[in-house]
């Protein structure tokens, strides 16, 4: 069996893109609900996502072929057609929102102006042409974009470190539960990352202690999101909510910044170029998907389809980005949870049955 | 050759498409139409709001030895309107990204500050870490105001303001990230410096420098400053206090020193303790230095609500008024008890009057409904309505030296 991915490129994945992608409004997001408990909002999503995680590791261990091969061998063609397409309308739903916050960064951050309506079509040429690539591509994406994605994280980490009140998290949840899950209920959008596991079984060439090292490689990345978290709420304590770009704001406060300049960019601009491909993920998985689903051996026809559904909601309904965005955080994110957390908790049972069936045989 | 002709057209294509992405050429603003403001004040009167902006003026010479500077003025019925109004006036592009300060003059105290300031904190054009500060009369005549030693009074501010290791930590310097967070916190609370003018030769207010300046125009230069403004310089060791956006009273240059020294690092700021009665009956004049200090502020609810400030200080001698000395100033010689007495002495009196400044002007700005929350939450609905009535304080100073 030829194996597209190594351990090391799994393991690395997650500290690529899972913190990434939560950096930008997802912070104030879980401020406006769950105030100084927004890091236990982040923690419990975290958890979830680790619990599901846990059971792929499991899949990962007894899969004898991919996750295309699992579901055709325990549910048929037609069935798992109908479970992929499923998965397909997730992948795409997935990427809206993150795709609206770099696109709104973007403009309203590093532009004076309001800029030509053109200037995100790099971003959508991006996605198209890894979306038309093997699944090495994101293996050797995660070799080169961990090392972005952490420098990026720790500039700007130690820039806040100074201006943070860390005893503005206290009490610890003082909120109520209620609105603690409530936050995590609305952030569903922007996690489900094990998930990308599932695609990744029978990928890689899986051995002893493989698990072990992805599930540390996970908790390092989710404990590098709870601590963006706690350190975001320390800053801005109050008016933490109206942050709606954690990722400029957070560090800026620094006397050195104040004498030397905004250098702190260094680390934005290496957060937003590991971030562009963070946001293609999802766009690549429902590509895959499509090729697997319509038997596409030409991969320009399917990343032609997913591209231009995200550049046509991101161009045809800007007006409606703001209700776009509620549904997304509202009735959308039961769907995200069953997605990426209640389904994939079946995947190791999938892998007994095709044993008994061998067994059988 | 098909091929590599269509490796070029692609290659040219991302080229054309990464240019969009990444250079702004299309959204660039011709450098000569873009003022770069250096501090904005602004004034109310009625219902609108008049937004001077403080623009450096970059000169292609050498023979110039003095910054050169331009006032522009906008008015609106919001402070974005204004910025607006200003530019429209103007013809060149309000460009706030380098305005690291920002004025408030005094007629906006009486209504809450927080309309003005709110626009700079929830807008990307500004950074929110510019320094406020409040005028003590008009806030576009202190921004006309040249002083002897910076031409440009928003960084000559910003050097009074914001001073370096080595200096006295006696203003109370404040954000406008802080001063928004303080506003919305739940006890409504925040400062910031109020900057009155001085006459360079004397430490006298002057009060009439700042009506000679720039009036009534949309513009003025330096090159029209009035000669007389070069004899003021600025003090903002006083402090503005705000409570729900309303200015409710100030802490004297004295209190700002104490506020400081139970709120941030307080290394390097000098502290004169005078009249200190030595053991020979005669009174000298002493001028400590802090090199180190540990304010602790703990509140305790079980013997009902007690704020226990306990501030320790270790001081060395910088200067001594005295006939006869056997010590070097540059040995960290002890300090005698006479010294720490007095010194702790001071600093407790201080500090009370501190406390008796938050009760009567209910400005929280030693964070103690916060502290209330976040440490004793079982108890905070119990005390959040009466928390300064009922506050009792148990102050301990201790000042010490080389021993």
């Amino acid at each position: 069996m030829k194996f597209q991915l190594k351990t090391r490129q799994v393991c690395l994945f997650f500290i690529a893109f899972l913190p990434v992608i939560k950096l930008f409004t997802l912070p104030s997001v879980f401020a406006q609900t769950a105030r100084e408990d927004m890091w236990i909002s982040a923690t419990i999503s975290l958890l979830l996502d680790f619990i599901t995680l846990s059971f792929l590791i499991v899949a990962c261990k007894k899969a004898q072929t991919n996750f295309f091969g699992l579901l055709e061998n325990n549910f048929g063609k037609i069935a798992s057609k109908i479970i992929l397409m499923l998965y397909f309308v997730f992948f795409s739903l997935k990427a809206i929102v993150p795709l609206g916050e770099q696109k709104d960064y973007v403009e309203l951050t590093l532009y004076t102006l309001m800029p030509s309506k053109l200037y995100f079509l790099p971003f959508f040429a991006l996605a198209f042409y890894l979306c038309t690539k093997h699944l090495r591509v994101l293996g050797r994406l995660s070799d080169v974009l961990w090392v972005l994605s952490v420098i990026g994280l720790l500039i700007l980490l130690s820039l806040s470190l100074p201006n943070a009140e860390f005893d503005a998290i206290l009490p610890i949840g003082a909120t109520g539960v209620k609105r603690i899950l409530s936050a995590s209920f609305k952030a569903f959008n922007w996690f489900g990352d094990a998930v990308y596991l599932m695609f990744f079984i029978g990928e890689f060439d899986f051995r002893k202690k493989d698990g072990l090292k992805i599930s540390i490689s996970y908790l390092i990345s989710s404990l590098l999101v709870v601590i963006f978290m706690a350190v975001f709420y320390s800053v801005f304590t109050s008016i933490a909510f109206r942050q709606r770009f954690a990722l400029t704001e957070i560090s800026k406060y620094t006397a050195v910044i104040n004498n030397i300049g905004r250098f702190d960019y260094f680390g934005i601009v290496c957060l937003l170029f590991s971030n562009a491909f963070a946001l293609s993920i999802p766009l690549y998985f429902s590509c895959r998907i499509l090729n697997h689903v319509f038997n596409i051996n030409k991969k320009w026809i399917s990343a032609l389809i997913t591209t231009a559904i995200q550049l046509i909601i991101m161009t045809v309904f800007t007006q409606y980005y703001l209700s776009i965005e509620k549904l997304m955080t509202g009735a959308l994110s039961i769907f995200f949870f069953i997605m990426a957390n209640v389904l994939p908790l079946a995947t190791p049972f999938l892998t007994f049955r095709r044993k008994q069936n061998e067994i059988n045989a | 050759m098909k091929s590599t002709l269509k490796a070029k057209i692609l290659l040219g294509l991302a080229f054309v498409l990464f240019l969009f992405f990444f250079s702004n050429d299309f959204g660039l603003i011709d450098v000569e139409k873009t003022s770069i403001i250096t501090a904005v004040a602004i004034d109310k009167e009625d219902q609108t709001f008049t937004v001077t902006a403080q623009i450096a003026v970059p000169e292609a010479t050498d023979t110039n030895s003095e910054n050169l500077k331009a006032q522009l003025s906008g008015k609106g019925s919001t402070v974005g309107a204004a910025l607006k109004d200003l530019g429209d006036v103007s013809g060149w592009f309000p460009k706030l990204a380098f305005c690291n300060l920002i004025i408030l003059g005094d007629s906006l105290t009486d209504t809450n500050v927080i309309e003005a300031l709110d626009y700079f904190a929830k807008t990307l054009r500004v950074q929110d870490s510019a320094l406020v500060a409040l005028a003590e009369n008009s806030a576009k005549e202190l921004l006309s105001i040249t002083t002897p030693l910076d031409n440009i009074s928003a960084f000559a501010l910003q050097k009074v303001m914001l001073k370096n290791q080595g200096f006295d930590r006696d203003v109370a310097s404040t954000d406008i990230k802080t001063f928004c967070s303080g506003y919305y916190s739940r006890n409504g609370s925040a400062f910031m410096p109020l900057i009155k003018t001085v006459n360079s030769g004397d430490n006298s207010s002057d009060e009439s420098s700042s009506d000679s300046s720039t009036k009534g125009g949309s513009s003025g230069s330096s090159s029209s400053a009035d000669a007389k403004n070069k004899d003021s310089l600025f003090d903002a060791r006083t402090t503005a206090l705000f409570k729900d956006g309303y200015k409710v009273g100030e802490l004297d240059p004295e209190l700002t020193l104490t506020f400081n020294a139970l709120t941030q690092n307080f290394s390097d700021t000098t502290l004169p303790v005078n009249d200190v009665l030595e053991q020979d009956g005669k009174t000298n004049n002493y001028l400590l230095t802090v090199i180190s200090s540990t304010p602790k502020l703990i509140l305790n609810v079980n013997d009902g609500l007690t704020l226990d400030i306990s501030l320790k200080l270790y001081c060395k001698i910088s200067d001594h008024a005295s006939q006869s000395s056997k010590d070097a100033l540059s040995q960290n010689t002890p300090l005698s008890t006479a010294v720490k007495k007095k010194a702790q002495d001071l600093m407790t009196e201080r500090i009370n009057a501190l406390i008796e400044v938050e009760k009567q002007t209910e400005c929280d700005f030693l964070k103690i409904k916060e502290k209330l929350y976040r440490y004793h939450n079982k108890q905070y609905s119990k005390y959040k309505d009466n928390f300064l009535s009922v506050l009792k304080t148990k102050v301990n100073v201790i000042v010490e030296g080389q021993k």
